[in-house]
C-alpha cells in the first residue's frame, strides 16, 4: 500500500497546488483579517484580536441574520432534500417522458440566481405581481400577501425560490445514485414479495446513502451560501427581515467598509457550515458505508 | 386498477410540478416580447405580439457574438480542467489509505464552507501582482480552484463505491494506477462525472463575480457581464435583460439534454459490470 | 518517498511566495505596467461606473472620444450600483490596477476614498472652468478639488400634475395643506404617496427633515452623539410620517414594494406622488408620456416657518485614480465629458441635469427640473453623513414606521443602532 502512495500524490498534486494558491491563499488571508480593523480601502490596519467576535455577539442585526439563516436553511434543506428524492424516484427510469420532466425540472438551474431573483420579483410584487393576480383570479383573495414585505414571511418566500431553483439540480445526484443500484437486487426483492416501501427501505435507501449524504451536504452548504438570490430580490430588507449571514457579511464589507468585521462573520458562517455538515455525515453514517 | 390509479396520480404530481417550475418562466419569456411599460402594466399577461424586437436589439449590439465566444472559451477550458483535476484528486483520495485520505478530503471540502465574497479582494490583489488579471488563463485557473472542492466532494463520494475486487483484479494483471484511473474508475464514474460536468457548467457559464472582477477589456468579457449593461442605478431594462437570459440559457439546456445521455450509458456500463 | 517530500516542499514554497506577494502592499504595481498594454504608445484607460441605464449614451460618447484621441482607448465597465460597485472599486484601488477614471457618491464613499488617498488632486485644472463652481463643492476637501460631481439631482418626490389639475388640487405650501391634499386624493380612490422600501426612505427622509431641522450639519452630529433620534425635531418628523401611514396615505404593502414597482404604479396613474427624486422623471415619461410631471416636497411646517423648498444632490462624482498609469488620458476623458456639446448629448440621452455649464436641455422633464435651480434647496442631509451604518439606521426608521412599528419603538431601536456605531 505505502509504495503506491508516491504515485497517488502525482494524481493529487496538480489540483492541490491550484486550489491552495487560487482559493485557500486568498480565502485564508481574508479570514486572518477578521482579527484586524481593516476598512478594505487602505493598506493600514491594526490588530484587534477577538474584538469583532465580541461585537458580533452583541449586534442585534447579526442575531437577526443568524435566526433568519436558521429558518431559511431549515426550510430549504427539508424541502429540497425531500422533493428531489421524491421526484428522482418518480423519474429515474430513462423513458422519453422522464427525460422531458428532468429537463423541465432542471430549467431553474440553467438561469443565474440573479436573474431568478428578478423573475420572482415580478411574481411576488404585491401590486402587480403574478402570484397575487393568480390567487385573486382563483377567488383566493384572502391568501394574497405582500410576499416579500411581511417581516415574518419574507425569508420563507425567498426560501421557496431557493429550493424551487435547485430541486431539479440535486435530483440529478439522486438519479445517478439510483441508477447505479444493480437491478438484480430489485428482482430479488420482487421475488421475495417485498412491498414497494420495504424495497425502498431495505434495498434502495441503504445503497442511496452516499448520494443522500452528498445531496444533504450540498443543499446545506448551498442554502447557507445563498447570496445572489437575496441580494437581487430584497437586498436583505425590509428592516433586515431577509438578511442572512452571507448578505450580512457582504453588507458589512462593501456597504459599511468594515472589512474586518465582515470577515469575522465569515468565519462564524464557515464554522456553522462545518459543524452542521459534520453532524449530517455522522447521522447518515456516510463516512463508513460498507458494500 | 390500482396500478393505473398510481400511474395517474404520479403523472398529476409531475405535471403540477412542471407548472410550478414553468409559470415564473412564462413571465420571463413573455417579458421578452414586451416593452418596459407593457411589462409593468401586466407582467403575467400575453404580449401583444411575438415580435422579436428585443432579441434583434440584443444582437444589434456589436459585441454579443464576441461575448458568446469568450464565454465558450472560458467555460470549455474551465470545465475540462475542473473535470480532469477533480477526478484525479478524487481518484487519488479513494486509492489512498486511512488518515491521509481523510485529511485531504477534509481539506478540499473545506473550500465549500468558506464564503467567497470576502476572499475576492485579496484574490484580486494577488492576481494583479501575478499579472493574471484581464486574462482568460487567469480566469480559468480561478474558476477551477473555486469549483475543485465541489468536484472532489461529489466524485470521491461516487468513486468510493467502485467495487474493490475490480481494482484488485486489474492489479493482478499488472495494471498501474493511471491505467486503473483511465480504464476502470473513470468509465464507471461516468454518471457522476456527467453530474459534476452539469453542475460546473452552470456555475462557470453563469458566473458573474469572477469575470466581473478579473476581466476589464471589452474584448474578453463574458456573457453574464452583458446582463449588467441592462441593470441601472434606478432603471433596469427587464425586457432586454430577460431576452439576454433566454439567449444565454439556450446553449445550457442543449448541453444538459446532451449530457443526460451519459446517465443512460452509465447505467449500461453498470449492468455490464454487474 | 523522495518524490512525495519534494512535491510537498514545492507546493509549500509556492504558497509562501504567493502569500508574500499578496501581503507586500501597494508598492510594485509599476513593474507590470506593460503587462496589459499591447502596443507601446496606445493607452487604455479603464472607466468604471454604476449607471447601467447610461451604457448606450456613454458608448456613443466614448466612440467620439476615441475618434478625436486615436492614441487613447477607453474600456468601460458597468457595475450594479451599491455593493458590487464598491466591491470592484475597492479591489482596483488597492491593487493599483484599473479604475483610471471612476465615480463616487458623496458621503461615506467619498470620505473613504479620501482616506485611502485614491484621488488625484484636480485643483487648478483648466477643466474645472466648465463646471458651475457651487455645484462641485461636494467633491472638495480641505480646499482641494478631488472629485467632480457630474449629475445634479433633486431629491424631491415626483407628482402627477395632470391628475392634480383634473382634481383641482394645488401644490400645498404647508403641512395642513399637504394632509388635505392627501385626503382629497384618497377620497378620489388614488393612492396619495407611492413608496418603495429600497429607494424611498433614503429620499423622503431628506424632505421630511429639511424644515423640521433646517440646520445644515445636523446629520453629521448623529455620528458624534451630539444629536439623537430622541431629539424633539426627529420625533416630530417620525410622528408626522406615522400620521401619513396611519391615515392610509402611503401605499398599502409598501414594505414589499420595490422602487420599480412603485414607479410602475405611478406611470399607470394609480398613485399621485412617487417618493423618489428627479431622476425618476425620464423613466416615467418613457413608460407613460401622457403624464405631466412636477416635483413636490412635503412641507412639514407652516408656510411661514418653511426655510427650504427642496433638496438637491450633486453626485456621480468623476475622479482620476491617483495610482493610475494614464492620468493624462484619464483627465482628458473627464474634460471631454464636460464639453458643452458632449454634456448636452449625455443629459438629453439620460434625462439627467448636470453640474456642467452651457448644457442645452431639450426634454420636457429636464426643463421642469431646470426650474428648480432658482428655488431654495439644501444639499441632501443624508449624504453629509459619512458613517454609512448611521445613515442606514436613519433611513430604516421610515421603513419601520411603514411596517407598523410605533414611533417610540422605532426611535429607541434607531438610537440603539446609532449608539453602537458612533464614530470614535
Amino acid at each position: 500500500m505505502k509504495a503506491r502512495n508516491g504515485t497517488l500524490w502525482l494524481f493529487i498534486l496538480p489540483g492541490l497546488i491550484l486550489y491552495s494558491i487560487f482559493f485557500i491563499l486568498p480565502a485564508g488571508s481574508s479570514l486572518l483579517l477578521s482579527l484586524t480593523n481593516w476598512d478594505g480601502m487602505t493598506y493600514r490596519f491594526d490588530w484587534v484580536g477577538l474584538k469583532h467576535y465580541g461585537d458580533l455577539a452583541q449586534d442585534p442585526i447579526f442575531g437577526k441574520a443568524l435566526s433568519n439563516n436558521v429558518k431559511f436553511s431549515l426550510t430549504v434543506i427539508i424541502f429540497q432534500f425531500g422533493l428531489s428524492l421524491f421526484f428522482a424516484i418518480l423519474v429515474m427510469k430513462n423513458t422519453k417522458l422522464n427525460v422531458f420532466y428532468r429537463t423541465i425540472f432542471f430549467f431553474p438551474t440553467v438561469v443565474s440566481s440573479v436573474s431568478i431573483g428578478f423573475i420572482w420579483m415580478f411574481v411576488y410584487d404585491p401590486n402587480i405581481g403574478s402570484l397575487n393576480l393568480l390567487l385573486n383570479s382563483l377567488g383566493l383573495d384572502s391568501l394574497a400577501r405582500s410576499w416579500l414585505g411581511e417581516p415574518n414571511l419574507a425569508i420563507y418566500s425567498i426560501a421557496f425560490v431557493q429550493f424551487w431553483g435547485h430541486t431539479g439540480q440535486v435530483m440529478i445526484i439522486f438519479i445517478a445514485g439510483l441508477q447505479s443500484i444493480p437491478k438484480d437486487l430489485y428482482e430479488v426483492a420482487n421475488i421475495e414479495g417485498a412491498s414497494r416501501w420495504n424495497a425502498f427501505r431495505y434495498v434502495t435507501w441503504p445503497l442511496l446513502a452516499p448520494s443522500a449524504a452528498i445531496v444533504l451536504a450540498y443543499t446545506t452548504i448551498q442554502s447557507f451560501k445563498s447570496f445572489d438570490l437575496i441580494i437581487s430580490m430584497t437586498d436583505g430588507g425590509p428592516n433586515n427581515a431577509s438578511e442572512i449571514l452571507s448578505t450580512f457579511m457582504y453588507h458589512q464589507a462593501f456597504t459599511y467598509y468594515s472589512f474586518g468585521y465582515a470577515t469575522a462573520s465569515a468565519v462564524v458562517l464557515m464554522l456553522i457550515i462545518m459543524v452542521v455538515t459534520y453532524f449530517q455525515f455522522r447521522l447518515l453514517k456516510a463516512d463508513r458505508v460498507v458494500y | 386498477m390500482k396500478a393505473l390509479a398510481g400511474k395517474t396520480s404520479k403523472q398529476v404530481l409531475l405535471i403540477t410540478y412542471v407548472l410550478i417550475v414553468l409559470l415564473p418562466f412564462t413571465v420571463m419569456f413573455f417579458a421578452t416580447f414586451k416593452s418596459m411599460s407593457g411589462l409593468f402594466q401586466d407582467p403575467f399577461g400575453l404580449p401583444e405580439s411575438f415580435a422579436l424586437t428585443n432579441y434583434f436589439e440584443l444582437f444589434r449590439q456589436e459585441n454579443m457574438l464576441l461575448y458568446f465566444k469568450n464565454s465558450g472559451v472560458v467555460t470549455l477550458f474551465s470545465i475540462t480542467s475542473i473535470l480532469f483535476m477533480s477526478s484525479l484528486v478524487a481518484f487519488g483520495i479513494t486509492r489512498m489509505s486511512g488518515r491521509k485520505a481523510a485529511l485531504l478530503f477534509a481539506f478540499f471540502s473545506l473550500g465549500m464552507t468558506i464564503p467567497s465574497q470576502t476572499s475576492i479582494i485579496p484574490l484580486f490583489i494577488m492576481m494583479s501582482k501575478l499579472g493574471l488579471t484581464n486574462s482568460q488563463l487567469g480566469l480559468v485557473l480561478v474558476e477551477t480552484a473555486f469549483i475543485i472542492p465541489i468536484g472532489v466532494f461529489i466524485l470521491t463520494g461516487f468513486m468510493k463505491t467502485i467495487p474493490q475486487e475490480m481494482i484488485e483484479a486489474a492489479q493482478m494483471d499488472g495494471a498501474n494506477e493511471w491505467y486503473i484511473y483511465q480504464r476502470i474508475a473513470m468509465p464507471i464514474s461516468l454518471p457522476s462525472v456527467a453530474t459534476l460536468a452539469i453542475f460546473a457548467l452552470m456555475i462557470v457559464w453563469n458566473n458573474l463575480l469572477l469575470p466581473l472582477l478579473l476581466l476589464k477589456s471589452s474584448a474578453l468579457k463574458t456573457l453574464p457581464l452583458k446582463l449588467l449593461e441592462f441593470k441601472g442605478e434606478y432603471l433596469t431594462n427587464y425586457p432586454l435583460l430577460f431576452s439576454a437570459v433566454v439567449v444565454i440559457s439556450i446553449p445550457m439546456i442543449v448541453l444538459y439534454i446532451f449530457l443526460q445521455r451519459y446517465f443512460i450509458e452509465g447505467v449500461t456500463a453498470g449492468s455490464i459490470k454487474g | 518517498m523522495i518524490k512525495k517530500r519534494s512535491a510537498i516542499a514545492l507546493s509549500l514554497i509556492i504558497a509562501f511566495t504567493m502569500l508574500l506577494a499578496a501581503c507586500s502592499g501597494g508598492t510594485g504595481s509599476n513593474e507590470q505596467a506593460g503587462a496589459n498594454g499591447k502596443k507601446g504608445d496606445k493607452q487604455t484607460i479603464n472607466f468604471i461606473h454604476w449607471r447601467g441605464e447610461d451604457t448606450e449614451a456613454f458608448k456613443s460618447i466614448i466612440a467620439k472620444f476615441e475618434k478625436q484621441n486615436p492614441d487613447i482607448k477607453v474600456d468601460m465597465t458597468v457595475y450594479s450600483s451599491g455593493d458590487p460597485y464598491a466591491n470592484a472599486l475597492q479591489a482596483m484601488i488597492l491593487s493599483g490596477e484599473g479604475a483610471d477614471v471612476f465615480v463616487s457618491a458623496p458621503g461615506a464613499q467619498f470620505n473613504n476614498l479620501l482616506k485611502s488617498q485614491s484621488f488625484e488632486d484636480l485643483s487648478g485644472s483648466p477643466l474645472l472652468e466648465n463646471f458651475t463652481p457651487e455645484l462641485i463643492e461636494a467633491g472638495k476637501s480641505d480646499g482641494k478639488q478631488y472629485a467632480l460631481p457630474y449629475q445634479l439631482v433633486y431629491n424631491v418626490p415626483v407628482y402627477n400634475k395632470s391628475l392634480f389639475d383634473k382634481l383641482g388640487i394645488q401644490v400645498p405650501s404647508d403641512w395642513d395643506g399637504f394632509l388635505a391634499m392627501c385626503q382629497k386624493l384618497k377620497e378620489n380612490g388614488i393612492t396619495p404617496i407611492l413608496y418603495g422600501y429600497d429607494v424611498s426612505p433614503g429620499q423622503l427622509i431628506n424632505t421630511l427633515v429639511m424644515n423640521n431641522m433646517p440646520d445644515k450639519d445636523t446629520f453629521t452630529k448623529f455620528q458624534t452623539g451630539e444629536v439623537k433620534a430622541t431629539d424633539p425635531w426627529f420625533v416630530k418628523t417620525l410622528e408626522q410620517f406615522k400620521l401619513l401611514v396611519d391615515k392610509g396615505y402611503i401605499l398599502k404593502n409598501a414594505t414589499g414594494t420595490k422602487y420599480e414597482g412603485a414607479l410602475a404604479l405611478f406611470a399607470q396613474e394609480k398613485g399621485a406622488i412617487l417618493a423618489a427624486g428627479s431622476y425618476a422623471m425620464a423613466t416615467i415619461a418613457k413608460q407613460n408620456p401622457n403624464i405631466e410631471q412636477g416635483l413636490l416636497a412635503p412641507i412639514t411646517t407652516s408656510a411661514a416657518d418653511m426655510k427650504y423648498e427642496g433638496i438637491h444632490t450633486t453626485t456621480f462624482m468623476l475622479g482620476v485614480n491617483a495610482k493610475s498609469k494614464y492620468k493624462e488620458g484619464a483627465t482628458k476623458f473627464i474634460e471631454f465629458l464636460t464639453k458643452p456639446e458632449i454634456a448636452s448629448e449625455y443629459a438629453n440621452a439620460t434625462g439627467q441635469l448636470l453640474t456642467v455649464k452651457n448644457v442645452k436641455y431639450e426634454t420636457k422633464e429636464l426643463g421642469i427640473q431646470g426650474q428648480w435651480s432658482s428655488k431654495k434647496t439644501v444639499f441632501q442631509p443624508r449624504l453629509i453623513n459619512t458613517n454609512k451604518k448611521i445613515e442606514t439606521a436613519l433611513n430604516e426608521s421610515l421603513n419601520m414606521i411603514v411596517s407598523g412599528t410605533s414611533v417610540e419603538k422605532t426611535i429607541s431601536t434607531t438610537q440603539a443602532e446609532i449608539d453602537r456605531n458612533l464614530t470614535k
